[in-house]
């Protein structure tokens, strides 16, 4: 009986508290982060003031109407007060109806290849506007300027694309479909099932099995990432340079490269793959796998055998993190064959993530895939103690780094960063183990195919009954690709939204897409985009300056009134023009 | 029975309160933040903040939850951290799915493990009881995940161009869609619980295709069901065709079937009148309790065979760190489960009027 009171008056409890909070003013709904400064507000170009000439013409009442003059063009322009905000970009304006320019505190010879990437994609201005920049708003009515518009998203198994009547391109050769599925043995039995007529992220098990089948074809796609295993260096022994060096040449990378990773993948030489240029050095060997000199070095440093040390990583399959406990097993045998004990620590990746960014791991496996090719998607993101991942950064490299990063021209580049990579090898930051690439695979029947390191030619590819169905590994999480960061959003925005420049299909090389060109000043800190005329958006509203001041300063300046997106991070502008967005709060 | 009933119906909101703040409570205790699973190898501490600062998971736990439950007293569930969609909206997605499944699941499971457990009762000690039973134990012993990929492999790869080919995955096939009943009704000023019925009856691709009278959809549909419901109902197959040899044996040793058999019934009327009929309490139980739990969601199989139910979303929040979804769907599994069991407890009153009169 007293157990059955206290139950009903714990119930009781609740419901008034649900009462009280329901009732109370502001009881509910979405917490609104709170601006520390004032927005930016946009400005307009000035109207033309009236010239002598047409003040000296004679006025008349006119016999009959005259016709009126088109309306000016109401550009707008964003502009930060200063460059100390944190960010690289001073001003994005619209010049007029069809140039915009945007301004950069330091020069960035990248510019070009980082807008191609599709979170700067392109958006009708008025659209967004009417939605709020809510994501979840976009995804039930996308509205771009690429081949594909959204028939429907079938939310958790498939979105099907069709031909955009409005397309300013080529007009796609088929209705897309996209779908997905987690397993990659999943996806092989779809295709050679033929419920689909292509997949993505071939595991290397599965490699042989479609190189005996006549119906499918594989494509390896070269595309630049790499494996790492990272190291503390405020963790001892790992605050000992030789240590790090000796762990280096304990691994046998091009063993694991052997035998988990997909044919085409390298074993890595240096910090970046060989794809990235200027960056690589040619011929540069770095270091090599000497177990037996590992060894001495670690005795001669006094390394404790006797300990176990934790080498941590995530169960999360990605293209270069094929097969993780294999790989990470691998490594600690490696490591045995020289008397390391190690001891594997397999965690979550919701939990394993923010520990590595915290500094808590001494040993982890880590890795990235390119956004765009240039080295600084590389060296600037890992080795100017931008984490405290790693420990400590290397003033050496940094300064190295962020002298590179502003050069315009390439061999005086590449001249620093083959010092780097030299300097890499010797301090050891992290031991980069292999640079992975990834394998598709298609029906033999799908002609015209053609890959490349950052998209696929999906509306150019025929197939016998003009519909295209492909498998990939996750559905996307929004089509507001200004806010994502995963692929598989990426590769459903890129059906439906353009940006200023893009890849070519099968290479790396980036062309005009929406831009007829865009161009800059010698100084590197101005460039100016030339829009393509009569480009409409799906809806009909055609492409014009302001939609992409507005597109790209909703990324830009945290404060600004369309900001809402997805996750409302709008990463990939940090991570491009940053590392702050405008007007961003401080980390607390 | 309807005072038993409606007694029933409401001693299910403590417990829904129950679960949601136990829900609320464990997954926020639970180690790791939405931010870095949706940022990824992209995530900084700034990033981080300001994302924790946008969905409120800045504020103290006390602080949250009366929030929240201040919404759920509105009506309002909240939205998804992954992609800002209302939470209602993606159980009214996820549902139709789980239903479908889980209703072709059982209706093989108990119909033929019904059958089998009656054929080996009647059979006892035989060859055909020792088969049955071996592979009742076989079914229960099987991954549903091996069983679900071998399945798919047999009927879609082996089978290929036969007449016997089934999809491996998917709802539906390429081209096939649902029509959005709301909008052809032009009911799609609704709002509120109907407008959410409305949403499940139109994201159920079988109820879908009969109103629509689009019986392509409807077979293509079932068509798509067939292999995850052997895979996820062998199981219950196996657990069904055991209870029902075990309860259908204590029934034929009992005096009252001696009775009938020697006052001249039948044998076929003797075991479905009399001896069936008394022995389908433990079956309902059962098949209640399984019920219960493939409706809650069914992970394994809708992973192999790519189907958008409750279960693998479920898992994707969790993972996810999606709390909204986490609670929501915990909230909707746990309604689920104690509405079958409740119809489980008034299909007694059908079964045995003995419970009837107490």
């Amino acid at each position: 009986m007293k157990h059955k009171s206290f139950y009903m008056l714990g119930v009781l409890v609740l419901v008034f508290s649900m009462l009280l909070a329901a009732c109370a003013p502001g009881g509910g709904g979405e917490v609104v982060p709170t601006a520390t400064k004032a927005p930016v507000e946009p400005t307009k170009v000035p109207e033309p003031t009236a010239t002598k000439e047409m003040a000296a013409e004679p006025t008349k009442a006119p016999a009959e109407p005259t016709a009126t003059s088109a309306p000016l063009y109401e550009g707008i322009k964003l502009e930060a007060p200063d460059c100390e905000y944190g960010g690289n970009v001073k001003s994005i304006e619209a010049l007029d109806e069809f140039n915009v320019k945007v301004t950069l505190c330091n020069p960035d010879p990248a510019f070009l290849v980082k807008i191609a990437v599709p979170a700067f994609a392109i958006f009708d201005a008025d659209y967004i506007a009417e939605i709020g920049g809510d994501a979840a708003k976009l995804a039930d009515n996308p509205v771009g300027t690429g081949p594909y518009v959204v028939q429907e998203w079938v939310r958790g198994d498939h979105i099907t694309f069709a031909p955009n009547p409005n397309y300013w391109g080529e007009a796609p050769k088929n209705t897309f479909i996209l779908k997905w599925n987690k397993e990659a043995a999943a996806r092989l039995l779809d295709l050679q099932a033929g419920n689909v007529n292509g997949i993505v992220e071939v595991t290397a098990d599965d490699v042989p099995t479609i190189q005996a089948d006549p119906s499918l074809t594989l494509y390896p796609r070269l595309i630049n990432t790499f494996l790492y295993l990272g190291i503390n260096n405020t963790k001892p022994p790992f605050d000992n340079q030789v240590v790090r060096q000796a762990f280096a040449m304990a691994v046998d990378k091009q063993r694991i490269v052997d035998d988990f990773y997909a044919p085409g993948s390298v074993a890595a030489t240096q910090f970046v793959p060989p794809g990235v240029k200027p960056g690589f050095t040619d011929g540069y060997q770095g270091t090599t796998y000497d177990p037996v000199k590992a060894k001495q070095m670690l005795e001669g440093a006094g390394f404790d055998f006797n300990q176990e040390y934790v080498l941590s990583y995530a169960e999360r399959t990605r293209p270069y993190f094929p097969q993780p406990t294999k790989i990470a097993q691998a490594v600690q045998a490696q490591l045995a064959e020289i008397g390391i004990k190690i001891k594997l620590e397999m965690e979550e990746w919701a939990t394993y993530l923010p520990a590595v960014r915290a500094g808590e791991k001494a040993l982890f496996f880590l890795g990235w895939s390119e956004d765009y090719p240039d080295a600084t998607n590389w060296y600037d993101v890992f080795l100017t103690g931008s984490s405290p991942s790693f420990g400590n950064a290397f003033p050496e490299i940094v300064e190295r780094i962020q002298k590179a990063a502003r050069l315009a021209d390439p061999v005086e580049r590449q001249k620093i960063y083959d010092e780097v990579n030299k300097l890499y090898d010797e301090l050891v930051p992290t031991i980069v183990i292999a640079h992975g690439t990834t394998a598709l695979a298609f029906q033999a029947s799908v002609k015209n195919v053609v890959l490349g390191p950052y998209n696929e030619n999906f509306q150019q590819m025929e197939t016998e009954n003009g519909t295209l169905v492909y498998s990939q590994d996750g559905e996307p999480v929004s089509l507001y690709c200004s806010d994502e960061t995963d692929g598989s959003s990426f590769r459903a925005c890129l059906q439906i939204f353009d940006t200023l420049y893009n890849f070519k299909f099968g290479s790396a090389e980036t062309q005009p897409a929406l831009a007829e060109k865009c161009s800059a000043n010698t100084e590197g800190t101005e460039w100016t985009c030339t829009l393509k005329q009569d480009v409409k958006f799906s809806n009909g509203a055609s492409l014009d300056a302001n939609d992409v001041v507005t597109s790209w300063g909703t990324m830009w300046d945290y404060n600004h009134p369309l900001r809402k997106g997805n996750t409302g991070v709008f990463q990939y502008w940090k991570d491009f023009f940053g590392p702050s967005a405008l007007n961003e709060p401080p980390a607390q | 029975m309807l005072q038993f009933l409606v007694r029933r119906l409401l001693l299910m909101f403590p417990v829904l309160m129950g679960i949601l703040l136990v829900t609320f409570t464990i997954t926020r205790l639970v180690k790791g933040s939405p931010c870095y699973v949706m940022l990824g190898e992209r995530a900084t501490q700034q990033a981080c903040d300001n994302f924790n600062q946008r969905y409120g998971l800045d504020k103290s736990l006390p602080e949250q939850f009366v929030r929240y439950m201040g919404n759920i007293a509105q009506g309002d569930f909240g939205i998804s951290i992954k992609d800002r969609r209302p939470i209602t909206t993606i159980i009214a997605e996820r549902l139709p799915m789980t239903f479908e499944l889980t209703i072709l699941a059982m209706l093989f499971a108990s119909t033929f493990g019904v059958l089998l457990g009656v054929i080996s009762a009647l059979n006892r000690n035989s060859l055909i009881d020792s088969l049955t039973m071996v592979g009742a134990n076989m079914g229960v012993s099987m991954p549903v995940f091996w069983l679900g990929l071998l399945l798919a492999y047999f009927f879609a790869l082996v089978l290929k161009g036969t007449p016997f080919q089934l999809p491996p995955s998917s709802r539906l096939s390429a081209g096939m869609s649902l029509v959005p009943l709301a909008k052809i009704w032009g009911l799609e000023d609704l709002s509120g619980v109907r407008a959410f019925l409305v949403a499940l009856i139109s994201n159920s691709a079988i109820l879908n295709g009969i109103l629509t009278r689009n019986f392509e959809l409807v077979f293509d549909a079932l068509k798509h069901l067939i292999l995850p419901a052997t895979a996820v109902g062998t199981i219950s197959l196996s657990v069904i065709a055991r209870m029902t040899r075990s309860s259908l044996l204590d029934v034929l040793d009992q005096d009252y079937i001696r009775a009938a058999r020697a006052k001249g019934l039948p044998y076929r009327r003797v075991i479905s009148h009399h001896a069936l009929r008394n022995a389908l309490i433990p079956i309902v139980t059962i098949i209640g309790i399984q019920t219960g739990s493939l409706l809650g969601g069914a992970v394994l199989t809708e992973t192999i065979f790519s189907l958008p139910g409750v279960g693998s979303r479920m898992v994707e929040a969790i993972l996810g760190r999606d709390y909204p979804v986490v609670q929501g769907f915990s909230v909707v599994i746990a309604s689920v489960f104690v509405l079958s069991n409740l119809l489980v407890d008034a299909s007694y009153a059908y079964l045995d009027p003995r419970i009837r009169l107490k």
